[in-house]
């Protein structure tokens, strides 16, 4: 793991103090709300619903054991004593008071941590593949470059003002899991002609009010140029990116108004006038850099272990969790471990302080003190030994954190909705946990089998339901909650945003309506290898508008679905 | 339509409502319910006041329906921030 040097750690340090200033002074009342805003937000802290919310950086999702803990005790000590992983890899706390936020601050900076750029104008928090660094499918570990990126943006005076915030996403890994065609740059290390690694570079993707796919700018940028690329695109969208309109003042619609290839002209005779040298990052830097993420060799470990076949047979649990939850490593003899923090009925991404102190545990006592946060909500250790996972298991089903349904229908991505969120429409929450109670029986949700639900509490998509295989969008209909449903959404390689599949549906019926997608499905797949968004490839959506819209039809589906379901 | 006036605290963020005595109170039930404009008028510089010296901030109107002379939020969202988070 990147570890802070003196250098990160007095600007974090005094980045708290001025915080603890301007609060004092905003109590004082020296400084008016108006002014405090850009204050606070530039510290993470927004006033919602019900309290003041604090987001805190998660660089690209990783996190020590000791953060873990220091964030559990936060959750406890000034929150209710739970957090909330966010589709950003990071951490909101939604009882904060403003008393309180700068001995947060203190506290976050204590386990170098901070909440500068997680909200605002600004480029946010660098996300990155989960399992970068450790999956079996990776070109280079991505995380050395989300490092770089993570500082090469930190209070940057040209991007502290943009015309909006400004989402990178990167993976070194031939599958997308970090949904980067869906940010308004989006990073793939490939590698080119000779062995030589670079980036290739995708821009203008995102969610909220008008979806797009991003486009491929660049297929290769060379890995020691990245810097100056990145700027000069930072540079065209600074400078003509709309400020007039905040509906349309992020790079994709940028992008798409002056199309790829003209944006491509702009960003490339920009780059030609720029003096690289200055910008890309000098290799005793990089070499620094990459030496905080070198783990050296892993102790060897058995690649199989007999007692973990035995206990396979004989406990359908462990068995099921080893299937769906447990995912290859690069290295023989581990494994990496999905945590799901989608039990049914659990609000989605949220963790109590207790299930964070155990997470740490396990992960100092079997994974190398690491743990990732994934921008599905849930958490993952990144190297267990394949010998250790029965201990890993026993020791998660204390904290309640064994569902085994990593990519199931159960392992529902939903944003805080109008339960907590200032901005919102409708609820999330009430209605992730119905779904989940739906398909709480885990062979259900595995006979299914992979499956995206997402759920938006409004059009700025922190759910993510555009991307959903099923995406579910809260929408104000005369003053009541109600969900518009699109099908064949996909942040992976295959990209797509999902398709309106008709009206939308009053909250007490969106249940039955995914119970009746689900069914329609099941029965047309041709076999259960065929996903639901490849089974709508091929099928589209008027077998689901019919399952849905068709009043007889419906109840007739939802019985065939349960039998097909219970076989 | 008659209405109440709401803010967070400035401090905790809790959500308040103007009382008739002046106080921030966190009950609907306690709060003063304007239904005239000039009833109403006097609130809005009531709360302008509390904004003033720091003790709220984020202030705003919202309708509600009086039953058996208790204020009823008529939004989703005012039951909400009424009730505080309806997920657990
Ligand atoms: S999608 Fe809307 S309701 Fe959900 S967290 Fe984002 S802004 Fe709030």
């Amino acid at each position: 793991m990147y570890k802070y040097d003196d250098f990160d750690r007095t600007f974090v340090a005094d980045r708290a103090q001025q915080f603890r200033d301007q609060v004092g002074r905003r109590l004082a009342g020296d400084l008016t709300e108006e002014q405090f805003k850009p204050l606070r937000l530039q510290n993470g802290l927004y006033l919602q619903l019900h309290a003041y919310m604090l987001r805190v950086a998660i660089p690209y999702g990783v996190l020590s054991s000791r953060q873990l803990r220091q964030l559990a005790l936060i959750a406890r000590k000034w929150d209710r004593g739970f957090g909330h992983f966010t589709t950003r890899q990071n951490i909101q706390f939604n009882w904060i008071k403003l008393d309180d936020a700068p001995d947060i601050l203190d506290a976050l900076a204590s386990v170098d941590m901070h909440a500068i750029q997680t909200s605002g104008n600004c480029v946010r928090n660098v996300t990155a593949d989960p399992y970068a660094g450790v999956a079996n499918d990776e070109i280079e570990d991505p995380r050395i470059w989300a490092e770089v990126l993570r500082q090469w943006s930190t209070i940057h005076p040209e991007f502290t003002f943009l015309p909006r915030k400004f989402k990178i996403a990167i993976t070194g890994a031939a599958e997308d899991r970090a949904a980067i065609l869906f940010h308004d740059i989006g990073l793939k290390l490939v590698s080119g002609a000779k062995g030589a690694i670079g980036f290739r570079v995708f821009v203008g993707g995102g969610q909220g009010r008008t979806p797009y796919i991003a486009q491929e700018l660049a297929s290769f940028i060379p890995r020691n140029e990245l810097l100056s690329y990145l700027e000069a695109i930072m540079r065209v969208y600074n400078m003509h990116g709309r400020r007039d309109n905040i509906y349309k003042a992020r790079i994709k619609i940028l992008v798409n108004a002056l199309g790829i290839d003209e944006f491509r002209r702009q960003v490339e005779s920009h780059w030609g006038e720029l003096d690289k040298a200055s910008i890309n990052l000098p290799v005793a830097e990089l070499s620094r850099i990459t030496a905080q993420f070198s783990q050296g060799p892993l102790p060897k470990r058995e690649n199989s272990d007999d007692a973990i076949k035995a206990r396979r047979l004989r406990d359908r649990n462990f068995d099921r969790w080893f299937r769906t939850n447990v995912r290859p490593h690069r290295v023989t003899g581990y494994s990496t471990v999905n945590i799901s923090f989608k039990k049914p009925g659990k609000i989605p991404g949220d963790a109590t302080a207790e299930q964070m102190e155990v997470v740490a545990e396990l992960a100092e006592r079997f994974s190398f003190e690491e743990i990732r946060v994934t921008y599905q909500q849930n958490l993952a250790l990144p190297s267990v030994a394949i010998a250790d996972l029965m201990s890993v298991y026993d020791g998660l089903v204390v904290a309640q954190l064994e569902t085994a349904n990593t990519e199931l229908i159960t392992d529902i991505i939903a944003c805080p909705g109008l339960d907590f969120c200032n901005l919102a429409n409708a609820r999330s929450i009430g209605i992730a946990q119905e779904i989940a109670q739906l398909f709480a029986d885990p062979s259900i949700a595995e006979e299914i089998g992979p499956l995206r639900l997402n759920i938006s509490g409004c059009i700025n998509a922190c759910g993510h339901h555009h991307v959903g295989n099923i995406g579910i969008l809260g929408v104000d209909k005369k003053g009541t909650e109600h969900y518009q449903i699109t099908l064949g959404g996909s942040p992976k390689d295959d990209a797509a945003i999902g398709e309106i599949v008709g009206p939308s549906f009053p909250a007490e019926q969106v249940p039955s309506a995914i119970r009746a997608i689900v069914a329609t499905y099941l029965s047309q797949r041709i076999s259960p290898s065929e996903t639901f968004v490849v089974a709508y490839g091929r099928i589209g959506k008027d077998p689901f508008r019919s399952a849905l819209y068709d009043a007889p039809k419906l109840s007739h589906t939802i019985d065939s679905a349960l039998e097909v379901t219970h076989v | 339509m008659p209405s109440v006036i709401t803010a967070n605290l400035l401090r905790s963020g809790a959500v308040a409502y103007l009382a008739a005595d002046g106080r921030w109170v966190s009950t609907l039930c306690d709060a003063v319910v304007a239904d005239d404009a000039v009833s109403f008028n006097t609130l809005k510089a009531a709360a302008q006041a509390a904004v003033e010296s720091s003790e709220i901030t984020a202030v705003y109107a919202f309708d509600v329906h009086v039953v058996d002379h208790v204020p009823q939020p008529i939004s989703v969202r005012e039951a909400i921030r009424a009730a505080t988070a309806t997920a657990a």
